[in-house]
C-alpha cells in the first residue's frame, strides 16, 4: 500500500522522492511554472508555482517541495489564485507585449500561462535595466534582455547539464542580466554553442538567431516532424520545423528543436551540430541533376535515364571483362538501414560478389 | 565490432546511453565523449556531478579529463599493456568475480597466464602511466558494481585495434561487469548509422544480422529468399578494397562517402582510382572521389527521406521525411531500386518499411522490429527484438552472456607499426572536433560552425615548438611517409611532449594524406591513430588570426 496524500480535493498516491509539482504533473493538474527544467535542479526562484499546503503558514514553490504523506495541497485556492494574478502582472509588466513574442523565436511560456491564469495586462511597464551584449559575433544565439525573467534556466543549464558555465547571471538588483566572462562573444568563452539555453528559455529571451534572407512563419504554426538526427551515434530525436509552403513547395526547415525533457536516448538535449548546423539542407551545391563524365573528361548534367544506363552498361562491363570480384561496393553508415540493405543484395544478389563494405566496422 | 562477437558474441553497445547518469565508475577509453559525442558526454557530466568516478585514459588531455578524477595520459598505441597491467593487478590481488568466471566464460586460464609479466611497473615503463595509478584504478573497477567501460575509436583505429577490444572484455569478463544496468562495455558509434549499417550486412563477410557468407546454411537461406545463386567466398573490407583499388578492383560503386577525405595515405588511393575503369557514386554535395566518377546521382539527405537509424545503444529509430529533395534528387534507397533494376533485377519495392520488413523477415534479432512498431512507441525499439509483441532489449546479457560463454581472448602488447624514428620523430595522431563532422562537407556549408573553427589545425606540444622555432598561430608544413599538407600550427597544453594532433576535417589540408594506411588484422580498420610525421615552419609568415579557437587549454604563454 503506498502512501497518499489529497490534492485538490482528491487522494493521490506517492511516488516516493517526488515533488509536488511532479506530482501534480503526473495526474494532469496543471500548475504554471517558469524556471524548472526535470533535467535541473529545483531552485524555487520563480515564485509561479506556488501553493498552498494545510498547515504551512506561507504558500510554497512546489517545484522544491517533495510530496509527503497526509499532506493537504490546494493548487488554486483563492490565495493561490490571487498570488499568481499579481506575479504574472508584475513578470509582463517588466517584458515585452504578447504581440512581439509572435516572431520566430520560440512561444512564450510567460505569455501562455499568464493568460491561462488571467493577469491583467494593464499594469504600467517598466523601463528595463538589463545589459545586453551587444554585437556578439556568435552565429547562433542571441540574448535579447527585453524578454529576460531572470529565471536562470539557461544558466543553470549551462552549469548542470552542459557543464561549461558560459554565461552567468552578472549585476544585482534590477540591473542583474545573462552575461558571458568580460562580455566577450560567445565564440570566445567555454560556450560549445549546444543551444540548450535557448531550448530551456521560457520567454524567447535566448533565441536563436536567424539569417536575415528567411522570412518565414511563426515558431507556433511551424509544423514538427520528430526524425533522428543525421551526425553521431547517439541517435538524438529531434523535431524538424518545417514551413511547408516556403521554397515552391518544397518545404524549409526554419529551425531544429528538441523533444521534452525525458525523450530518449537524448533527454531533450542536442549539440551545436545537430540544433544548428542543417544550412546544407538548402545550400546551393547540394546535387539536382545526375552527372556523367563525358568524352571531354568533364562532369556534365544528363537524364536519370541516360545516368542510369551508363551506370549500369559501366559495372556489367567491368564485371563481365574482369569478374564480379572486380567490383567494390562502398555503403555508408550515414545513410538508411534500408539503403545499406540495398547496397548488399545489389552486389551480392545482383552481381555476385561479396566485395561491399563501409568505413565503420570496427 | 569482429572484436565484441568474439567474445561476448554481439558488437554493439553492451548497455544503454539512459544508463549512464547512473554509473559510479566510468572508465573512457581512447574516446574524446565532449566532442564526438556531447550528448553521451552530458550523461558522464550528469553521474560525475552525481559523485561518480571518472577515469579518462587518452594520450591528450581533453575536455572530459578536466573532470576526471584519474587522467591516465599513456603513450599513443600502448593501451594493450595499460589493460593487461589492470587486468595483471585486479587478478594478482583477487578482486576476480570467480562465480560469474566459473558460470559465463571460457579460457581465464590463458588470460592469466597472460597478463602475467604486465606488472604496474612494466605496465609504466610501456605506457607512462604511473604504476600506483595502475593500481588505484584497477582495484576502483573491480570493486565498484556500477562500472561501466566507454570506449571509441581511439581503441579501434589501431593496428592492434581488436587487440584494444579483446583486453577491454577480458577486464570486464573477469570483474562480472556484465549483464544488468548502468555497467558494461560500450563502443560509442561515430557515425548515425554505424550499427545499423553493419546490422543490415553492409559487410564482407555477415549477411543481414550477423549470418556469415561462409556459412552454407546462411548461405542457403539467402539463396532461396534472394531467387539467385550467391558466392560464399567472403569479400574485401574497406581497407583492401582501397589497396587494391586499380589492381584487383577495377569497378566501385560508392554511396554516401568521400574516400579521398576519410581513408588513410589518399596519395596511394589517388594513384590507384586513375586505373580504375569506371565509378559509380552518389550523395548529396560533390567532393573530393568525385573527381574520379563516371556517373554521379544525386541524393536525398536526411531530412527528405524516410528510413530507419540504429544508434550506439541498438535503437532502432525512425528518420521522416520533412521536406522534398531539391531539383530532381532522389533517396539513395530509390536510386538503388532503379539502378539494380537497370542491371536486370527485378526490384519492386514502394516504400523503406517495405524494405525493412524484408530485411527482418531474415534477420530474428530484429525480426520483431517493423516501422509501425516504432513509429507507435515513439521511443525506438532497441534489438534484439525477435517476436511481434517484444518490447527489446535494454542491456544485453542479462540472461547469460549471448554467446553461451564469454570468451576471453590472451592479447600481447605490439608495439604501433609506425614508431618516431630520427627523420621522424613526433606521434601523430588524428581525431575528430566538435565543430565539424566527418569530411564535413555538411559542417563547413554551416556558417556557425565554420566561424568557431574555419581552418585546418595542428597541435604541438611547446618544448616540440620550441626546438623547431615555431610560436603559437603560425603556419607549418607536416609531413610524413606518405604526404605532406600545410596548416596553422596551435601551441597547446592539450598534447604531451612529442605528439601531435590533428582534426581530419578539412579537405584543403588533408590528415589523411599523412596516415597510414597498416590495417587492424581481423577487421582492417586502418591505424589512423598513431604515425611518425615530422614538422616544421613555413616562410613566409602569414599573419596570425587574433583569437583561434579549437583548443580549450591552449598554452599562449611565451614560449
Amino acid at each position: 500500500m503506498s502512501e497518499t496524500l489529497r490534492l485538490n480535493g482528491k487522494d493521490v498516491a506517492i511516488v516516493p522522492g517526488e515533488s509536488v509539482l511532479e506530482l501534480s504533473r503526473r495526474v494532469d493538474v496543471e500548475i504554471p511554472t517558469l524556471c524548472h527544467d526535470p533535467r535541473l535542479k529545483p531552485v524555487g526562484a520563480c515564485r509561479t508555482c506556488l501553493v498552498e499546503i494545510d498547515g504551512m503558514h506561507r504558500l510554497v514553490p512546489s517545484c522544491a517541495t517533495k510530496a509527503a504523506a497526509g499532506m493537504a495541497i490546494d493548487t488554486n485556492s483563492e490565495r493561490v489564485v490571487r498570488h499568481q494574478k499579481a506575479l504574472f502582472a508584475l513578470y509582463l509588466s517588466d517584458n515585452v507585449d504578447a504581440a512581439e513574442t509572435d516572431d520566430t523565436s520560440a512561444p512564450s511560456e510567460l505569455h501562455a500561462f499568464a493568460s491561462k491564469v488571467g493577469a491583467p495586462t494593464t499594469w504600467p511597464k517598466m523601463q528595463h535595466k538589463r545589459f545586453q551584449r551587444a554585437g556578439d559575433r556568435n552565429p547562433y544565439i542571441e540574448y535579447r534582455a527585453d524578454r529576460c525573467i531572470l529565471c536562470a534556466r539557461c544558466t543553470r543549464y549551462c552549469e548542470e547539464v552542459e557543464s561549461v558555465s558560459a554565461i552567468t547571471l552578472a549585476a544585482r538588483g534590477s540591473e542583474t542580466t545573462i552575461a558571458t566572462s568580460d562580455n566577450r562573444s560567445l565564440l570566445d568563452t567555454t560556450c560549445e554553442l549546444c543551444g540548450g539555453c535557448v531550448d530551456v528559455c521560457p520567454t524567447g529571451a535566448m533565441a536563436e538567431k536567424k539569417p536575415l534572407s528567411l522570412s518565414l512563419l511563426p515558431a507556433r504554426e511551424l509544423e514538427k516532424v520528430r526524425t533522428t538526427c543525421n551526425y553521431c551515434g547517439v541517435g538524438c530525436q529531434m523535431d524538424l520545423n518545417i514551413d511547408r509552403m516556403a521554397n515552391d513547395g518544397r518545404g524549409v526547415v526554419a529551425k531544429i528543436t528538441s523533444p521534452d525533457a525525458g525523450v530518449l536516448p537524448n533527454d531533450g538535449n542536442l549539440c551545436v551540430k545537430g540544433r544548428f548546423a542543417y544550412q546544407f539542407i538548402d545550400h546551393a551545391d547540394r546535387l539536382t541533376k545526375p552527372l556523367v563524365r563525358g568524352e571531354d573528361g568533364e562532369l556534365a548534367e544528363s537524364s536519370w535515364e541516360d545516368a542510369l544506363r551508363i551506370a549500369s552498361e559501366g559495372l556489367k562491363r567491368v564485371a563481365a571483362r574482369h569478374g564480379a570480384d572486380s567490383l567494390s561496393f562502398v555503403s555508408s553508415s550515414r545513410c538508411t538501414g534500408e539503403e545499406n540493405y540495398l547496397v548488399q543484395k545489389l552486389s551480392r544478389a545482383v552481381f555476385g560478389t561479396n566485395n561491399v563494405h563501409q568505413c565503420a566496422a570496427t | 565490432m569482429a572484436g565484441l562477437v568474439t567474445t561476448f558474441g554481439a558488437g554493439a553497445m553492451t548497455n544503454s546511453i539512459g544508463e549512464i547518469r547512473d554509473v559510479d565508475f566510468l572508465f573512457v577509453i581512447g574516446s574524446n565523449t565532449s566532442e564526438a559525442h556531447p550528448i553521451i558526454a552530458m550523461e558522464m557530466k550528469r553521474a560525475v556531478h552525481r559523485g561518480a568516478t571518472l577515469v579518462v585514459a587518452d594520450p591528450r588531455s581533453i575536455w572530459m579529463s578536466t573532470i576526471a578524477d584519474t587522467h591516465l595520459s599513456l603513450h599513443p598505441g600502448t593501451d594493450v599493456a595499460l589493460l593487461n597491467a589492470l587486468a595483471h593487478v585486479i587478478i594478482e590481488e583477487g578482486l576476480t568475480n570467480e562465480a560469474f568466471i566459473s558460470a559465463n566464460t571460457e579460457h581465464f586460464e590463458a588470460v592469466r597466464d597472460a597478463v602475467l609479466e604486465y606488472t604496474p611497473e612494466r605496465g609504466e615503463e610501456i605506457t607512462g602511466v604511473p604504476a600506483e595509478k595502475i593500481r588505484k584504478v584497477a582495484r576502483a573497477y573491480a570493486t565498484t558494481k556500477k562500472a561501466g567501460i566507454y570506449y571509441t575509436l581511439g581503441i579501434t583505429e589501431h593496428s592492434h585495434g581488436t587487440d584494444n577490444v579483446y583486453a577491454l572484455s577480458n577486464l570486464v569478463l573477469m570483474t562480472g561487469h556484465l549483464g544488468y544496468a548502468s555497467t558494461g562495455l560500450n563502443p560509442l558509434r561515430g557515425q548515425n548509422n554505424v550499427q545499423g549499417a553493419n546490422d543490415a550486412g553492409a559487410s564482407p563477410v555477415f549477411y543481414p544480422g550477423y549470418e556469415r557468407v561462409d556459412d552454407a546454411q546462411a548461405q542457403a537461406k539467402h539463396e532461396e529468399a534472394w531467387g539467385v545463386n550467391l558466392s560464399s567466398k567472403p569479400g574485401y573490407n574497406l581497407n583492401e578494397m582501397m589497396k587494391k583499388a586499380g589492381e584487383e578492383v577495377k569497378a566501385f560503386f560508392i554511396m554516401g562517402e568521400d574516400v579521398l577525405l576519410s581513408e588513410p595515405n589518399v596519395s596511394r588511393l589517388e594513384a590507384g582510382l586513375n586505373d580504375v575503369e569506371f565509378v559509380v557514386m552518389q550523395d548529396i554535395f560533390l567532393n573530393e572521389t568525385a573527381r574520379f566518377a563516371d556517373v554521379i546521382f544525386p541524393a536525398a539527405c536526411f531530412a527528405e527521406k524516410e528510413g530507419v537509424f540504429t544508434n550506439s545503444e541498438r535503437r532502432v529509430q525512425l528518420v521522416r521525411k520533412g521536406v522534398e529533395p531539391p531539383g530532381e534528387a532522389k533517396p539513395d534507397w530509390e536510386i538503388l531500386v532503379a539502378l539494380a533494376n537497370a542491371c536486370g533485377a527485378n526490384w519492386d519495392y514502394q516504400s523503406a518499411s517495405e524494405i525493412y520488413d524484408e530485411m527482418a523477415k531474415h534477420a530474428s534479432k530484429f525480426s520483431g522490429i517493423s516501422h509501425k512498431r516504432i513509429a507507435e512507441r515513439s521511443l525506438g525499439l532497441q534489438w534484439p527484438c525477435e517476436t511481434k509483441d517484444s518490447e527489446g532489449t535494454v542491456f544485453l546479457h542479462e540472461h547469460g552472456v549471448l554467446r553461451g560463454k564469454g570468451q576471453f581472448q590472451a592479447v600481447q602488447y605490439r608495439p604501433s607499426l609506425e614508431l618516431p624514428d630520427e627523420q621522424f620523430p613526433l606521434i601523430m595522431s588524428t581525431g575528430r572536433t566538435l565543430y565539424h563532422y566527418n569530411a564535413a562537407t555538411q559542417t563547413r556549408r554551416d556558417s556557425g560552425t565554420n566561424a568557431k573553427q574555419p581552418e585546418a589545425f595542428v597541435e604541438m606540444h611547446r618544448f616540440d615548438a620550441r626546438t623547431r622555432g615555431i610560436c603559437d598561430g603560425e603556419m607549418v608544413s607536416v609531413w610524413t611517409r606518405r604526404g605532406k599538407i600545410e596548416c596553422r600550427v596551435i601551441v597547446s597544453k592539450q598534447v604531451k611532449k612529442g605528439c601531435i594532433w590533428m582534426p581530419l576535417h578539412f579537405a584543403e589540408a588533408r590528415a589523411n594524406l599523412l596516415t597510414n594506411d597498416v590495417g587492424d588484422a581481423v577487421t582492417g580498420t586502418a591505424e589512423y591513430k598513431v604515425c611518425a610525421a615530422q614538422i616544421a615552419r613555413l616562410e613566409p609568415e602569414t599573419p596570425r588570426p587574433e583569437r583561434f579557437p579549437g583548443s580549450f587549454c591552449r598554452d599562449s604563454e611565451p614560449v
